[in-house]
């Protein structure tokens, strides 16, 4: 969704993803850092079931010295634990993307039916994808200016409504932008 | 990418493993399993038969009588088809044999003649959409089997999604080579080796464009004839999703998806000239595509030409001119390196997203066309017959590309990223299994092989070494950071939500845009600072085209979706960002994006958990929001000033000044905006600067209370309308100065005997010093100034002091 706004030339497109303010904080903090970023982001997508023009995101980073895999894999399995019971068990798969090396999507498994054949939740795979990591890329720490020799860090990005959805069962997405009173009271 | 286990298990051997076990460790290597099938025949009774006569039959023209064997006594067979004749091996349905939707087959007597069984097609069997003519296999097919038991039907296939970085794995080779390493098993390539003869080929290779063709090889069979595949290879190609088409398209298609190397044949007869070009269309140059569009080609595209014109679109489909066909006799085999951006770019121009550009967009192995080139050629020679050119056209004009890069890695680098344990030893082994060529001690030397496009950097290797150690085997570890939460105004901003909450709204949240009808309900003019919205360049809906400049139209659009719903009293909050046409301040190239917040009430409100009865919202409602707001923030520096905004209530609508500056409106929404968006009675909002309200405060001093007396009094005062309140109890307390503890306005009315244009107010105070009970001369003295400070504002005192 690009701005019909200012000069041409400096074409302004509203945020896909809430992954720039990892650099956007480091450029102007020293580390360590560690923060959760929430915000909106916009799609050029039609609403429907699963899709949303606007939706939020949490973006994650904390960087310090001597922070590794470990460090990345225990706290998004705290959270996952926190956020969706303690006999939750986590599983990372390696991915790709671009401003982390190494990286990974997280699932947590299936609250709802331990790997059932007809999940609601889960579609009888037994693990609901959370979110996407990884160890920060030393690019992204050479173009804000930290020292990837000495320092290290991991990253992650989840949807808001993606894990509000299956945590409380909430479907289709447009629940969350229709404001309904009855639906908003539900969340307290 | 669909991996049909048993085409896989060529190339790794797959041993007992269970389907359920290999997705699982596919996916640990990071290749998500989409999907697992399980396919299994759909039939049940089919024999392998032995055609040992065909004769007319004697009373009808269109079927023939055949004589066949599955191995005991020959069976007389009526059959409609007539694409095979004595000698073909063919699949049988005997008596008794059920297939697909439940058919039965038994004994006929067709025209005359018993038929015992029938003889099946493809789509009679349920593999395949090919009905024309009965299904043949080749001669590696023995006679009498059960066909359902021969295990060639019964498969599992995964359906991979491979991430873009991973082009070498778009392929069975590639996928085998990912079970073999993490197995610790062999992994078997295919190594052709075919009859091969002596001839000069008669195509010369010319690559133009070096920036666009790295490599082109290309081989030559004579003599070959196009017919359909053998069963085997029709088989696999369907359970990959490919439709069988013909064995020389077929081949081309297996050593794509066995290799990952994209594979033309042309036409040799049709090919114009003794050469092939690569190079750049011409200006106003066209081709017709396989898929039968007529493309009208830029000088970006990159084409493979004869001396004439151009015969493919490089890397992403053939033309239709040189295409292979039933009359081929001989074939060119190219197997070709392009650029990735080129064929990414041809393709997105065309909208054209094909198998082979899906690979060399991402980047195949520019070592690999060589011996690709000649599996395929090993292929077209044993299933289509002809002789294959020992001689080949290998051109490179990319030597660069051809030679792997080495990587130097600083072990302690591992450790340093992954953690404790990953030491020397450990790190080889790992990287040697993903065929990487390890030397040195530290930093060790890795040449990486050119199939893996995605490894430049240390770190690449540090992902490969955890990826096959698995991301599931690491420890877990909370790091302790030093400490953190949320700052002043985040607290601040919660305790607000918090007391919205608790006065009976609900928090909304919506999209940051406006629609251009709701423009026209709030009736804003042109200069009008909510009016001057930005817009989207190319929006998708109407409704997702203009960004918002004020949270209000959202809300109202909240309370009328309520309303619809039959919903009477709602109360809605929202904090969000706003997009105004202006520079932001320190930021000049986007727009101004302040943080606002805002409420919409309209019905009953109020009372909530006490008991006391909700009445209908007014302005007074509006400010006691407020003044909750105020006291749960611990603003006191703000005062309400009658104001006339575009869309308020021109009486009942103030602007809040808090600390000196306006920072919003508060009050009813014009009943005329009500009106227009479909709604009754009265509606109040709220809208203000959110920064502002939750700032950081100075912190309080502390203030012992008094231990003297107090002096409480009410006061009535008779003073002009359009003197506030406020305003007056803010003169008064100035003057009574700081002996004055509470000021309240208790009662408000007009009317007899009051004059027109006059109103009574009445407000109690209280005074109490710190350090003494209050003499009588004291607080005499204080009324006296109270009375002479409402007096300049032209409120007199009703009744004597």
């Amino acid at each position: 969704m690009y701005l019909d706004w200012g000069n041409p030339a400096d074409e302004i497109l509203l945020r896909t993803h809430t992954s720039p303010m990892q650099a956007r904080y480091m450029e102007k903090n020293d580390p360590p850092a560690y923060v959760v970023v929430p915000g909106k982001v916009f799609r050029a997508d039609t609403p429907d079931a699963t899709h949303s023009p606007v939706f939020h995101q949490i973006e994650g980073l904390a960087v310090d010295e001597n922070l590794t895999f470990s460090d990345l894999r225990g706290t998004l399995a705290y959270f996952a634990r926190e956020f969706f019971g303690a006999d939750r068990r986590i599983r990372m798969l390696p991915n790709f993307f671009p401003f982390t090396e190494p990286s990974a999507e997280m699932h947590a498994s299936c609250f709802a039916c331990e790997g059932g054949e007809s999940c609601r939740v889960c579609g009888g795979v037994g693990w609901i994808e959370l979110l996407g990591c990884g160890m920060v890329d030393p690019n992204v720490f050479e173009w804000v200016g930290y020292d990837p020799a000495k320092v290290s860090g991991f990253a992650f990005g989840m949807g808001v409504e993606r894990i509000a959805q299956v945590r409380h069962g909430v479907s289709p997405l447009r629940h969350f932008f229709d404001n309904d009173l009855r639906v908003l009271s539900q969340f307290r | 990418m669909k991996v049909s286990l048993n085409w896989l298990a060529d190339y790794v051997d797959l041993g007992s493993w269970e389907p359920g076990g290999i997705a699982e460790v596919l996916e640990s290597l990071g290749h998500e399993v989409e999907e697992t099938q399980f396919l299994a025949p759909r039939f049940d009774g089919v024999v392998t038969a032995r055609v040992l006569e065909v004769e007319p039959h004697p009373r009808a023209d269109r079927i023939r009588v055949c004589r066949v064997t599955t191995g005991d006594q020959p069976m007389t067979v009526v059959c409609g088809a007539w694409n095979f004749e004595a000698g073909a091996t063919v699949a049988l349905a005997v008596p008794g044999a059920t297939l697909g939707g439940g058919v039965e087959i038994g004994r006929r007597t067709i025209r005359g003649v018993a038929s015992n069984g029938m003889i099946c097609s493809e789509r009679e069997l349920g593999l395949g959409e090919e009905a024309e003519g009965i299904l043949t296999f080749d001669s590696e097919i023995a006679v009498g089997d059960d066909l359902a038991g021969l295990g060639l039907l019964t498969d599992t296939v995964l359906d991979l999604s491979i991430t873009p970085n991973r082009p070498d794995v778009m392929s069975y080779v590639g996928v085998a080579r990912e079970l073999a390493a993490y197995y610790r098993v062999p992994f078997h390539r295919p190594e052709p080796d075919f009859p091969q003869i002596e001839a000069d080929p008669r195509i010369e290779i010319d690559i133009d464009d070096p920036s666009g063709c790295y490599r082109f090889t290309a081989r030559e069979v004579r003599g070959c004839e196009v017919s359909p595949s053998p069963f085997w290879m029709r088989t696999r190609l369907r359970a990959s999703g490919q439709r069988p088409i013909s064995n020389v398209v077929d081949i081309t298609n297996y050593v794509l998806l066995e290799l990952g190397q994209p594979i033309h044949a042309f036409d040799l007869d049709e090919l114009g000239g003794a050469a092939i070009v690569v190079r750049r269309a011409h200006p106003g140059e066209r081709l017709t595509t396989l898929d039968g569009v007529d493309r009208a080609l830029t000088p970006d595209d990159l084409v493979v030409a004869d001396r004439e014109r151009a015969s493919a679109l490089a890397g992403t489909m053939g033309g239709g001119s040189s295409e292979v066909t039933g009359r081929t006799t001989s074939v060119l085999i190219e197997a070709a390196a392009w650029d990735p951006p080129t064929v990414l770019h041809m393709s997105k121009r065309h909208a054209l997203r094909t198998e082979a550009s899906a690979r060399f967009e991402r980047g195949v192995d520019p070592r690999l066309p060589p011996r690709a080139a000649a599996r395929a050629a090993e292929l077209v020679t044993s299933l289509a017959g002809g002789q294959a050119l020992r001689a080949v056209t290998d051109v490179v004009a990319r030597e660069d590309k051809l030679r792997p890069v080495t990587i130097s890695l600083d072990i302690r680098e591992a450790e340093r990223i992954l953690g404790p344990g990953f030491e020397s030893p450990r790190v080889v082994d790992l990287l040697t299994r993903l065929h990487l060529e390890v030397a040195g001690e530290d930093p060790i030397s890795v040449e990486v092989p050119t199939f893996r496009p995605d490894l430049t950097r240390p770190i690449d290797l540090v992902e490969e070494v955890a990826r096959l150690w698995g991301y599931n085997n690491f420890p877990e570890r909370v790091p302790r950071g030093p400490g953190g939460g949320r700052s002043v105004s985040q607290r601040r901003t919660g305790t607000l939500r918090r007391a919205l909450c608790g006065l009976g709204f609900s928090e909304s949240v919506s999209l940051s845009f406006m629609r251009a009808a709701e423009i026209g309900i709030w009736g804003w003019e042109d200069d009008d600072e909510q009016a001057a919205n930005i817009r989207l360049k190319n929006p998708l809906r109407e409704e997702e085209s203009i960004l918002r400049t004020t949270l209000l139209p959202g809300l109202l659009w909240v309370a009328k979706y309520n309303h619809s719903h039959g919903l009477e009293n709602i109360a809605v909050f929202e904090m969000g960002r706003v997009f105004l046409d202006r520079p932001h301040p320190t930021l000049p190239k986007v727009p101004d994006q302040p943080e606002r917040m805002g409420i919409l009430a309209t019905g009953r409100l109020g009372g909530s958990g006490l008991g006391i009865t909700p009445r209908q919202v007014d302005f007074y409602s509006a400010s006691a929001v407020w003044r909750a707001i105020a006291h749960h923030l611990d603003l006191d520096d703000w005062r309400l000033e009658p104001t006339e905004a575009p869309g308020w209530h021109p009486a009942r609508a103030a602007r809040l000044v808090l600390d000196g500056a306006v920072v919003g409106t508060v009050g009813e929404i014009h009943p005329a905006v009500v009106r227009r968006a479909e709604l009754s009675g009265r509606v109040i909002a709220m809208e203000l600067e959110l920064d502002p309200l939750v700032a950081d405060r100075t912190h309080w001093q502390f203030r012992a209370p008094s231990v003297f007396p107090p002096y409480t009094f009410d006061l009535a005062f008779e003073a002009p309308e359009e003197l506030g309140a406020q305003d007056l109890v803010a003169a008064t307390a100035r003057a009574a100065g700081p002996l004055l503890e509470s000021a309240r306005v208790f009662d408000e009315f007009r009317g007899d005997p009051l004059g027109a244009g006059r109103k009574s107010l009445a407000i109690n105070y209280t005074l109490r010093a710190s350090d003494r009970t209050l003499s009588g001369e004291e607080t005499a003295e204080a009324l006296r100034s109270m009375a002479g400070a409402a007096r300049e504002l032209g409120a007199e005192l009703r009744g004597e002091l």
